[in-house]
C-alpha cells in the first residue's frame, strides 16, 4: 500500500480558481517528498485536500488507505500536521500544548507527558516549555507545531514550510530531525517548500507544481534526464584547443556541455597535450534550483 | 462523551478564564442583576418604607396568597419572585454567548480551530464539546449568580424583618428548564454566525435578538399585559427547549471542515 496517493486530484474554487489541477502521485512509506512550487501555486491546496479540510472537485486522494473527504479522523489519527495557519493556545505554556493535544490523539497522560519532554528537548525547546505560548518567538512557535504534530508518533507528516522563520541552525536541527523520523521510524514526509536548496537538502524525491499543475515528479537524477541528462564542465585554463566545442564564459574561464563524467579525462590530455595549463576543472550538474526554471520555461513554451 | 471532547471543554474553560476581556464581563453582569439590584431594591423598600403607604390600596388587588405580611415583605417577594426571574435570563444568555462566541469564533480569530480540525475527532464531536461547554459555562454561572442573590436577599430580609424568603416556583423553573433552553438558543445562534463572523464582537451580535424578547417579556409585567408566573414560565421554556433542539439540529448539519475554514 502506498503511503499517500493523488489520483487526479483537482480544486477549483467556488470563485473558479483552479488551485489543483488534475494532480497524480504515489508516496511510498519512509519517502521524503518535496511538494515545490512558488507561492500560490497549489501546494496549500493540495496539504488541505490531503486532510480533508477540502473536498475534492475531481479525483481522490488517499493517506495509508483512508479518503480524507470521507474518513477525515481516520486519516487524521496517522497523520501529522504543520501548517502557517494551524496555531496553537497562546494561554496555554507549550508544554500544557502538547499535552492538550496528545490528550485529543488519545495518548495516555503519563506517555504524553514523557513524549512531550522528549519532543521540546529535541527541538530545543525544553526550557521554554513551561512558558505561555503568548511569550514564544515565531521560530519557537515554529518548532512547538513539529512538536505538536509528532506527539501521536504519526506515520505520515505534512509539513507547509516548516522552516520558514527558523534560524539556520534550529532548520539545520529540524532536518536532521526530519531525516531521522523518515529514516529510522519509516515516516513518510510530505513537505511543502518554495525554498528549493532546502528542499535538496532533505528530499529523496520531488514534485515540482506551478499553477496548480505538476510539472514533473521524481528523484534528482530522474529530474535531470529528464531536462538536461548530461552535465556542465567548468575550465579556467590558459588555452584551450579549437577542437574542443568551448563557450568562452570569462578571462580563462570556458565551459562545455558533456554526456558523462568519463569524457573529462580525454578533455584534460587534450588541453595538456596542446601545451594549456589548467588551473581549475569543475562538472557541474543541474540543481533542483535550475531544474525547476528549465521545468516551467518548458511549460510555458509548450503552452504558447 | 470520551477524554478527547471533556480535554476541548475542560480547554475551553481555562480559554474564558485567561481571557482578559471575556472574563470581567462574565463576571460583572451577574453581579449587576443578581447582586447589586435586588439587594439594592430590597435595601430601598425597607429604608423607604415610610413611603410606600401609597401602596397599600394597590397590594389589596393582589390575590391573597402573593401578600406575605408587611408591604415591604409583599413588595420584595413580588420582586423577586416576578420580576426578577425575566432580568435573570440575562445571565445564561450573556455567559453562553461569550463562552461561545470564544469556543466557535474566538478559535478562528486566532487560527487554533485548524489545528483542532486535524485531530481525530469527527466534526460531530467537536461541535457537541464546544456547545457542552459554553452550555455547562453558562449553568454555571446562573446556579452561581442565582445562590449569591439568594444569599444577599436572606441575609438582607433577616436582617431587616427576622425572617427569610422562601423562593418561589418560579426560580426552580427557570433554573432548570428556561435558563438551560435560552442558553442553547444563544450558543446556537452563534454557531450559526461562527462561518461568517471573523471577530468575536461579531459573532455576539446575533444573541443581541435573545435579549429582545425579553426586554418584551418585562415590558409586558411592568404595563401589567401579562403576569409572569410559574405556568408562564413553563410554557416559555417548553417552547424555547423546541426552538433550541431544532436550532441545534440544523446548525449541526451546516458544520463543514470547508466553510469552518473560511
Amino acid at each position: 500500500m502506498q503511503a499517500v496517493e493523488l489520483d487526479h486530484l483537482s480544486k477549483t474554487y467556488p470563485g473558479g480558481k483552479r488551485a489543483v489541477d488534475q494532480i497524480s502521485l504515489a508516496l511510498k512509506e519512509g519517502e521524503v517528498f518535496g511538494f515545490l512550487g512558488p507561492n500560490g501555486a497549489g501546494k496549500t491546496t493540495t496539504v488541505k485536500l490531503l486532510n480533508g479540510m477540502l473536498t475534492p472537485s475531481e479525483g481522490s486522494c488517499r493517506v495509508l488507505g483512508f479518503d480524507p473527504s470521507k474518513q477525515p479522523e481516520r486519516a487524521h489519527a496517522v497523520s501529522g500536521v504543520v501548517t502557517e495557519h494551524a496555531q496553537m493556545y497562546d494561554h496555554l505554556t507549550g508544554l500544557q500544548n502538547l499535552l492538550f493535544y496528545g490528550s485529543l490523539f488519545g495518548v495516555a497522560p503519563s506517555e504524553c507527558e514523557k513524549r512531550a519532554k522528549s519532543l521540546l528537548e529535541q527541538l530545543e525547546l525544553s526550557r521554554a516549555g513551561g512558558q505561555k505560548l503568548a511569550a514564544y518567538s515565531t521560530g519557537m512557535r515554529q518548532r512547538l507545531s513539529l512538536a505538536r504534530a509528532l506527539i501521536h508518533q504519526p506515520q505520515v507528516l505534512f509539513l507547509d514550510e516548516p522552516t520558514s522563520g527558523l534560524d539556520p541552525e534550529s532548520a539545520q536541527n529540524v532536518n536532521r530531525m526530519i531525516r531521522r523520523l523518515a529514516g529510522e521510524r519509516g515516516v513518510t514526509v510530505f513537505l511543502c517548500t518554495h525554498q528549493l536548496r532546502y528542499a535538496q537538502e532533505i528530499c529523496t524525491r520531488y514534485g515540482l507544481i506551478d499553477q496548480g499543475r505538476l510539472l514533473a515528479a521524481g528523484t534528482l537524477e530522474e529530474l535531470r534526464a529528464r531536462v538536461s541528462p548530461g552535465l556542465t564542465l567548468s575550465l579556467q585554463a590558459s588555452r584551450v584547443p579549437d577542437s574542443l566545442p568551448c563557450r568562452a564564459t570569462g578571462a580563462g574561464l570556458f565551459e562545455m556541455e558533456l554526456h558523462s563524467e568519463e569524457e573529462i579525462p580525454q578533455i584534460v590530455r587534450q588541453i595538456v597535450g596542446a601545451g594549456g595549463s589548467l588551473y581549475q576543472v569543475l562538472a557541474k550538474r543541474p540543481s533542483l534550483e535550475e531544474l525547476y526554471f528549465a521545468l516551467t520555461a518548458q511549460q510555458e513554451g509548450e503552452g504558447q | 462523551m470520551n477524554r478527547a471532547m471533556a480535554a476541548i471543554i475542560q480547554k475551553d474553560f481555562k480559554g474564558v478564564a485567561a481571557n482578559k476581556r471575556l472574563f470581567p464581563s462574565l463576571l460583572i453582569v451577574p453581579l449587576v442583576l443578581a447582586v447589586l439590584f435586588p439587594a439594592g431594591f430590597v435595601a430601598l423598600l425597607f429604608l423607604l418604607s415610610e413611603e410606600l403607604g401609597e401602596l397599600e390600596q394597590l397590594l389589596a388587588l393582589m390575590p391573597q396568597a402573593e401578600l406575605a405580611g408587611g408591604v415591604e415583605r409583599t413588595m420584595a417577594a413580588l420582586l423577586l419572585n416576578h420580576i426578577m426571574p425575566v432580568f435573570f435570563l440575562i445571565i445564561p444568555i450573556m455567559a453562553s454567548s461569550v463562552m461561545a462566541a470564544s469556543a466557535f469564533v474566538g478559535e478562528k480569530e486566532k487560527h487554533t480551530l485548524e489545528t483542532l480540525l486535524y485531530c481525530p475527532l469527527s466534526l460531530p464531536q467537536i461541535f457537541r464539546a464546544k456547545v457542552l461547554a459554553a452550555f455547562s459555562l453558562s449553568m454555571l454561572v446562573s446556579l452561581l449568580s442565582f445562590g449569591a442573590m439568594l444569599l444577599v436577599v436572606e441575609i438582607e430580609l433577616y436582617c431587616f424583618t427576622g425572617s427569610l424568603f422562601t423562593p418561589g416556583v418560579s426560580w426552580p423553573v427557570i433554573l432548570l428548564l428556561v435558563a438551560p433552553a435560552v442558553s442553547l438558543i444563544a450558543v446556537t445562534l452563534i454557531v450559526r454566525g461562527s462561518a461568517k463572523a471573523q471577530s468575536v464582537e461579531e459573532s455576539q451580535q446575533g444573541a443581541v435578538f435573545l435579549v429582545l424578547p425579553l426586554v418584551l417579556l418585562v415590558a409586558g409585567q411592568f404595563t401589567g399585559l401579562l403576569l409572569i408566573n410559574a405556568w408562564f414560565l413553563l410554557g416559555l421554556g417548553v417552547v424555547c427547549v423546541l426552538i433550541a433542539w431544532l436550532l441545534l439540529k440544523r446548525a449541526l448539519g451546516r458544520f463543514h471542515y470547508e466553510t469552518l475554514l473560511k
